[in-house]
């Protein structure tokens, strides 16, 4: 197939080969082979693109085929003045700052712990792992039964413990306890990663650290995490990003409720498209979400650099 | 890559063989793939000289797609006889009401009509896309089609302008498919026990019916609280903020006189494109707003997550010794507690008892050409005959309550109102007729921009539930952000 790109092999050839301007049309034998799949990956992603920022200047109909009606800015200042999906910025924040935060602290607290362990480490890492492989969606479905007031678990310890309230029924509540399902599944994540950086840790350094006497916590301090501080700040861009845009736990527990308690940005947005079909303003959502995605790994790729 | 080869090498041969190979698999894919759509778009048959007019689409494939619900259930347990009938295949893709109307709209959207026919939620489907929906009127009374056995008039009245028709009382977009309907769900059995000191303590007879107002409910459910060992709770209220809470609100709403827009009957049962200003911001409505806030302070403290599956749960459990919920539930309350869940029309208020009505059609897409349409229409007239809503009853799979007149009427149903019944479903039957009464009734506004309204009903009133908002606020917090939603207008 490159061949077929070259110039005609039956015309004669200088020994110099062809003109710089020449050169810089001509496909590699891979660059062709990858050619066509990477254009469709283009496509794929750039088409849909541009069809939202277009989208986020009109007004969409569906009837009869899709139609876009221009309508200027009139999402972007919507969106931009609406109270409501400020307040659902805030609560996206409480929930990634909630969320990632108890991850870390435990994730990196586990994989110290099984850094620990001989015997066993296997089996015990393949049981820490387990929750991650439970679809989201039955997380939030498991909590919701867990915590019914009617016959959940929890509800039930909780109650033997004097709390009188519902747990999916309070505000404060609510987001603790989307937060906690999140947490219960994702953690191990933080866990293995944790576990991969510790593994990497140069032994000779610990060993140094040892025979100058440091004990555990300074050796953890000044040792073990500068060492790791780079795949933590890996794993916490990962949460980060997935975080922001976190949806399915939520909306099979509270779906935003209660008393819009737990209505991330997602949520508000996966309402906006697919419940009221608002789909201009839908899309200047989502292009927010996108620009907020972007400026968190921005952030996070800048500290990762100063580190080296 | 053949070009880089020398002509004749032992390969070459290979390697037309092979791309003939492709180019072969792909022809014949893409025959299948235009044979598939050949299979959906297969002309109208002319119906033949003595042909019986339920043949005539025989062979044809149509898809319906449908809100999980209970006569669904049932249709979906006994497709046989249609098939039987009329050689069509019927393929029924079941779900949530909010994963149905994405569906529709985005199957609206292709300008295909992948799903033929269409449970037709009047407030998520009619009214934002009544002009995807084909006017069954080409069909009634037409030659070539079977008729509607008893015709539209058989039809409750209420039912068919609500869940068939949209802005204009002549096209019919959708033929009542279920009427599931609020009703006072009680433990009979509870109400007996303590029906004396009840009514000692109160100062009224508890028996539940139209004549109790809604502050007697109220006050029922406080002394179940306090006097009542069986249940934890007097009353479970489907509080989640979810479309359910509008529906648990409305009830009190339009008892005490209030209303979502102005002439709120006139346009719940018809419809219109614009609703003009909310009307939230009465006095009424605030009542109304206040009593509904009191009746959660001392309803199951579960009722915020609730919704109808949740209060319904919570009946059967054992939980609560009352709510109102769709009268639909009936058959699952006698299986858990038989004999001990009655029926009645929900309280009073100022105004009126109402009952809210939730009942949805069945119509054809619009999109829908040639063959699949006449028998997209076979079906939503065999579905909704008053011989598969018979069946549909008296069904283990699902059940719902008909919508003809003629089945009420029927010796065996009406018999199956008093117990011992084999149609539990039945057991509601005095209580919805009340309900369905034109002075009874409640109906929500059937506008196109019902959705958005919807949300900004259940999220006020969960603010209201939380604290977050007194009765005023939260019903002129609804108010503004009604106007607003109404003010941007709807395209679909």
């Amino acid at each position: 197939m490159s061949t077929a790109l070259r110039a005609d092999p039956t015309e004669p050839q200088t020994k110099q080969g062809p003109e710089p301007a020449q050169r810089r049309f001509r496909l590699t034998f891979p660059a062709t082979l990858m050619a066509p799949g990477v254009s469709l990956l283009a496509l794929l992603s750039i088409i849909p693109f541009i069809t939202l920022i277009v989208m986020s200047f009109s007004r969409v109909r569906l009837l009869g085929g899709l139609q876009l009606d221009w309508v200027g800015l009139d999402n972007w200042t919507r969106v931009l003045q609406d109270v409501d999906m400020w307040v659902s910025w805030w609560r996206t924040a409480v929930y990634l700052v909630g969320t990632l935060g108890l991850e870390m602290v435990l994730g990196v607290g586990i994989a110290l712990l099984l850094h620990r362990v001989v015997r066993g480490r296997g089996l015990m890492l393949s049981l820490v792992l387990l929750p991650m492989f439970v679809a989201p969606v039955i997380v939030g479905l498991l909590g919701r039964y867990l915590t019914d007031s009617t016959f959940g678990l929890y509800s039930w310890a909780l109650a033997k413990l004097g709390y009188e309230g519902d747990i999916l029924g309070g505000s404060t509540s609510a987001m603790t306890a989307v937060i906690l399902m999140d947490v219960w599944e994702w953690t191990p994540l933080i866990a293995m990663i944790t576990l991969a950086g510790l593994s990497g840790v140069n032994p000779s350094v610990l060993e140094a650290a040892s025979l100058d006497g440091a004990g555990y916590w300074s050796t953890l301090r000044h040792v073990v995490f500068p060492s790791i501080t780079g795949i933590l700040l890996v794993a916490f861009l990962i949460r980060a990003m997935d975080a922001v845009r976190y949806y399915d736990i939520i909306t099979v527990t509270t779906n935003g409720g209660p008393a819009d308690a737990t209505k991330t940005v997602p949520i508000r947005l996966f309402e906006t498209a697919f419940r009221f079909f608002d789909f201009g303003y839908a899309a200047a959502i989502g292009l927010m979400m996108l620009v907020v995605t972007i400026f968190i790994s921005k952030g996070f790729v800048a500290v990762l650099q100063r580190k080296g | 890559m053949s070009r880089m080869r020398s002509p004749g090498t032992p390969t070459s041969g290979l390697v037309t063989s092979r791309r003939t190979l492709l180019r072969s698999g792909l022809t014949l894919g893409a025959l299948g793939m235009l044979g598939a759509c050949g299979e959906d778009s297969k002309p109208m048959p002319k119906l033949g000289a003595g042909e019986d007019v339920w043949r005539r689409f025989e062979g044809t494939n149509i898809n319906f797609i449908s809100e999980n619900t209970a006569p669904t259930a049932a249709i979906a347990a006994n497709l046989a006889p249609f098939e039987k009938l009329t050689g069509i295949k019927v393929n029924i893709v079941n779900l949530e009401l909010s994963a149905l109307v994405q569906r529709v709209a985005l199957d609206m959207a292709s300008g295909d009509a992948q799903y033929q026919v269409i449970y037709a939620d009047p407030y998520q489907v009619l009214a934002p896309y009544s002009k995807g929906l084909a006017d069954l009127r080409e069909f009634i009374d037409k030659d070539g089609y079977p008729q509607i056995e008893g015709g539209l008039d058989d039809f409750i009245d209420t039912q068919l302008k609500a869940a068939g028709k949209f802005a204009d009382d002549g096209p019919v977009y959708a033929l009542p498919y279920d009427c599931p309907t609020m009703i006072w769900q009680y433990r009979a059995d509870l109400f007996k026990k303590y029906r004396e000191p009840m009514e000692q303590d109160l100062g009224f007879d508890p028996t539940p019916g139209a004549e109790r107002t809604w502050d007697e409910y109220y006050e029922i459910a406080r002394w179940f609280n306090d006097n009542a060992d069986e249940v934890s709770y007097g009353t479970g209220q489907q509080a989640k903020q979810h479309d359910s809470l509008m529906c648990d609100f409305s009830n009190l709403l339009w008892s005490y006189g209030g209303d979502y827009f102005e002439n709120g009957q006139e346009l719940g049962l018809l419809g219109v494109q614009d609703p003009g200003a909310c009307q939230l911001g009465s006095d009424e409505a605030v009542q109304a707003a206040a009593l509904y806030d009191r009746l959660l302070k001392v309803a199951h403290p579960a009722s915020g997550t609730w919704d109808w599956d949740g209060v319904g749960a919570a009946l059967r459990a054992g939980e609560i010794a009352m709510c109102p919920n769709w009268h639909e539930f009936a058959a699952s309350n006698e299986t858990a507690m038989p004999g001990k869940v009655d029926y009645a029309p929900l309280p009073k208020g100022p105004a009126r008892t109402s009952d809210h009505y939730g009942g949805c059609g069945i119509g054809i897409a619009n999109n829908a050409k040639g063959a699949v349409r006449g028998a997209a229409w076979l079906f939503v007239n065999w579905a909704t005959s008053p011989e598969v809503q018979l069946s549909n009853l008296k069904s283990k799979a699902g059940g719902g309550t008909p919508t003809r007149t003629s089945v009420y009427d029927n010796a065996e149903v009406k018999k199956s109102e008093q117990r011992p019944t084999k149609l539990p479903n039945m057991l509601t039957g005095p209580a919805i007729r009340t309900a369905w009464e034109t002075d009874n009734i409640g109906l929500r506004p059937k506008i196109p921009m019902w959705n958005a309204c919807d949300t900004a009903i259940f999220t006020g009133l969960s603010k209201m539930i939380a604290g977050q908002n007194g009765p005023e606020a939260t019903m002129q917090d609804i108010t503004e952000r009604i106007d607003g939603i109404v003010e941007r207008g709807w395209v679909a």
